[in-house]
């Protein structure tokens, strides 16, 4: 418990500090032309618009009153007012936030799910053709990003081609691609199931591929060491499977770096997650981000960033959580501290 | 996150035979390391290349047009051929020419941006691993600060607010895109390299060679120049050469978002952008570069796994 409280006031410090600068940096840009109220309703504002603006999220008064103005609103449900869009900004991040949300589980999750069994095979099989072949592909896709995946899958998946092959088959040619469609349309999953596939399985590919890669490097190179310690020989020498042996006793050993990697990949994701739905247009909290960002969009960048820092701070929460699942001596020894 | 000299010697079981300790020790078969070759030579050429573009014969001009094949300048007209290896984009210019020249920016960029970080982040990471305390308290919670927001994300409000910045302020005038990004990349990679360097710091502070200094009186400054700072360059190089893969990919998506150098310079994300809604009928506009640079990250990440095996560096936070 005390862990906890102590990682938790770690984490509130570093949120409090973050979205201050955030909202410096933003704010900052604001006074550019003179009036910031001015400059977040655009030119045609009237004077009495402006007034009460500056009066209702304090633009005139220093930058801790302004935070903590804006926090307390946060707090109550109010995020402010997203002048490009003409919305507010809590309705539109609600909007947009599911597809960020379905593109970054479904990464992490695929990313588990490919990486596991690939990892504790060319672990098992250590040296092996198949583990060579696995740890090359991994690099490769470790240093794939977002930005040089999505072409790639485009030209492969959703452009339709036509290869005529070469001499001896020559008259022959060979169709693929077309699957997916070029625009990812917010399809939701409880709408149809379906479309929902087709429009997010290649933006999830984008982000899935290289965590994937990230995950099995780690599982394995963790796996690896496990393998050699006594308690697998242990284990096969009363004569458990090795079966069990590698996915229970090991498994379970070996799981460390890659939890705490999942924690650390938000970012990443996140980053990928921005390029992925410019990519294929889909509307999601990436592209609103860069759109606010570059339109000077203050309330909508400052609560999508706190949102984001909040998000990092739970999954690394959760990650703790996990650990202590995982292996009961972290598990004791908190429950005595 | 925690870097640690890997206990990988000490956990790999001690050879079947006691004898063959004794004898001396026999080099063992290696691969050879054809991904490392490959990695050097393609980064060398692709450096020479992108520097002296302008005297290759073989290199157009990156805004020189090329006539299609009709002998009038048109739109992604050449495929890949020998007139124009990689094909011509939207504006009839060679785009492997274009490659070149955006290497020329995403290298220098990436460079001086690890230069900044290695600097900035290092120093932090020494002060911070050396005294404790307090330091370390404050240096460990900028850091966390930084890796807190996405990078990418720190990275367009950074890039978005200096240019304003620019604009506003009159000493700033020599604050060019290119240095724009260069100074937030710069700032993306100070974190992780201080962490690294911290927990480093903190293995060697305990050092004997660290206790000896300090007991002939050394003051703390030349006990972290003279005597740490020479045993973390491996770590520093190895992940210095990861930390640029990383740093030249987030410049290629920096500028596939809008947020790239000058108009007029070509780099490899403004290409991509340029030319993605061209996919089907030309491909080769929006591929060719995307492969320069996957082949760019691939290589330094040879590199910096090379490295990493070379001084026995894990690196599972970079």
């Amino acid at each position: 418990m005390r862990y906890f409280l102590q990682k938790l006031s770690q984490f509130a410090i570093v949120f409090f500090i973050v979205t201050f600068g955030v909202m410096v940096l933003m704010r900052l840009g604001l006074n550019a032309p003179g009036d910031p109220a001015r400059t977040l309703l655009g030119g045609t504002a009237d004077q009495e618009l402006i007034a009460s603006t500056t009066a209702k999220y304090r633009l005139d008064s220093n930058y801790f009153t302004q935070y903590f103005f804006w926090l307390k609103g946060m707090v109550t449900g109010d995020m402010g007012f997203s002048v490009p869009n003409s919305l507010p900004v809590a309705q539109l991040i609600k909007g947009r936030v599911m597809t960020t949300v379905l593109l970054g589980v479904y990464a992490i999750v695929w990313g588990i799910i490919i990486a596991v069994p690939f990892a504790v095979r060319q672990a098992y099989k250590r040296d092996s053709a198949f583990d060579k072949i696995g740890s090359g592909l991994s690099f490769a896709f470790v240093s794939a990003p977002a930005i040089v995946l999505a072409p790639i899958l485009t030209l492969i998946l959703i452009k339709e081609n036509t290869i005529t092959l070469w001499w001896p088959l020559n008259d022959y040619q060979v169709t693929f691609g077309g699957w997916f469609p070029r625009i990812g349309n917010k399809v939701y999953p409880w709408q149809d199931l379906g479309e929902h596939f087709r429009n997010f399985f290649v933006p999830t590919l984008v982000l899935t591929l290289p965590i994937a890669a990230v995950f099995s490097r780690l599982l394995r190179g963790d796996m690896v060491q496990t393998l050699q310690a006594d308690f697998v020989t242990l284990a096969s020498a009363k004569g458990v499977s090795p079966r069990r042996v590698l996915w229970v006793h090991a498994l379970r050993n070996s799981l460390f770096s890659l939890l705490t990697s999942v924690g650390l990949q938000i970012g990443g994701i996140v980053g990928g997650a921005i390029v992925a739905e410019t990519f294929f247009d889909l509307d999601g909290m990436g592209t609103m981000l860069v759109v606010a960002i570059l339109s000077k969009d203050l309330f909508t960048v400052q609560s999508a960033a706190a949102i984001l820092v909040a998000s990092v701070v739970v999954v690394n929460l959760t990650v703790d959580l996990l650990y202590a699942v995982l292996d009961p001596r972290i598990r004791h020894a908190r429950a005595l501290a | 996150m925690t870097t640690t000299i890997a206990p990988s010697t000490a956990m790999t079981p001690a050879s079947p035979e006691p004898a063959a300790e004794l004898a001396p020790r026999k080099r063992r078969f290696k691969r050879p390391p054809i991904g490392y070759a490959f990695a050097v030579v393609f980064l060398v050429t692709l450096t020479l290349m992108a520097f002296l573009a302008d005297y290759l014969p073989f290199i157009p001009y990156p805004d020189a047009k090329i006539l299609g094949p009709d002998g009038k300048v048109g739109r992604y007209d050449w495929g890949p051929s020998w007139t124009a290896w990689f094909g011509t984009d939207g504006v009839s210019n060679d785009v492997f020419s274009k490659t070149i020249y955006g290497a020329r920016t995403s290298l220098q960029v990436g460079v001086f941006a690890t230069v900044l970080g290695i600097v900035v982040g290092g120093a932090l990471g020494v002060i911070a691993g050396y005294f404790r305390g307090m330091v370390d308290r404050v240096v460990m919670i900028i850091t966390d600060c930084l890796l807190a927001l996405p990078a990418l994300l720190l990275a367009i409000i950074l890039v978005n607010r200096l240019d304003d910045y620019r604009l506003d302020t009159a000493w700033l005038g020599w604050l060019s895109r290119k240095w724009q990004i260069v100074l937030t990349l710069g700032i993306l990679a100070i974190a992780p390299l201080a962490r690294i360097v911290r927990a480093q710091t903190l293995s060697l502070r305990e050092r004997e060679f660290v206790l000896a200094a300090r007991s002939i009186g050394a003051k703390p400054g030349r006990v972290m120049l003279r005597e740490i700072l020479p045993n973390l360059i491996p770590v520093i190089l190895t992940v210095a050469f990861t930390g640029l893969s990383i740093l030249i990919a987030a410049e290629g998506a920096l500028a596939f978002l809008g947020l790239g150098v000058e108009v007029g310079t070509p780099t490899w994300g403004k290409l991509i952008d340029e030319n993605r809604n061209k996919i089907d009928e030309s491909w080769w506009a929006t591929i060719f570069p995307c492969m320069m640079l996957f082949l760019t990250v691939l290589s330094f990440n040879l590199i910096g796994e090379r490295l990493s095996r070379r001084f026995d560096i894990r690196q599972a936070g970079v």
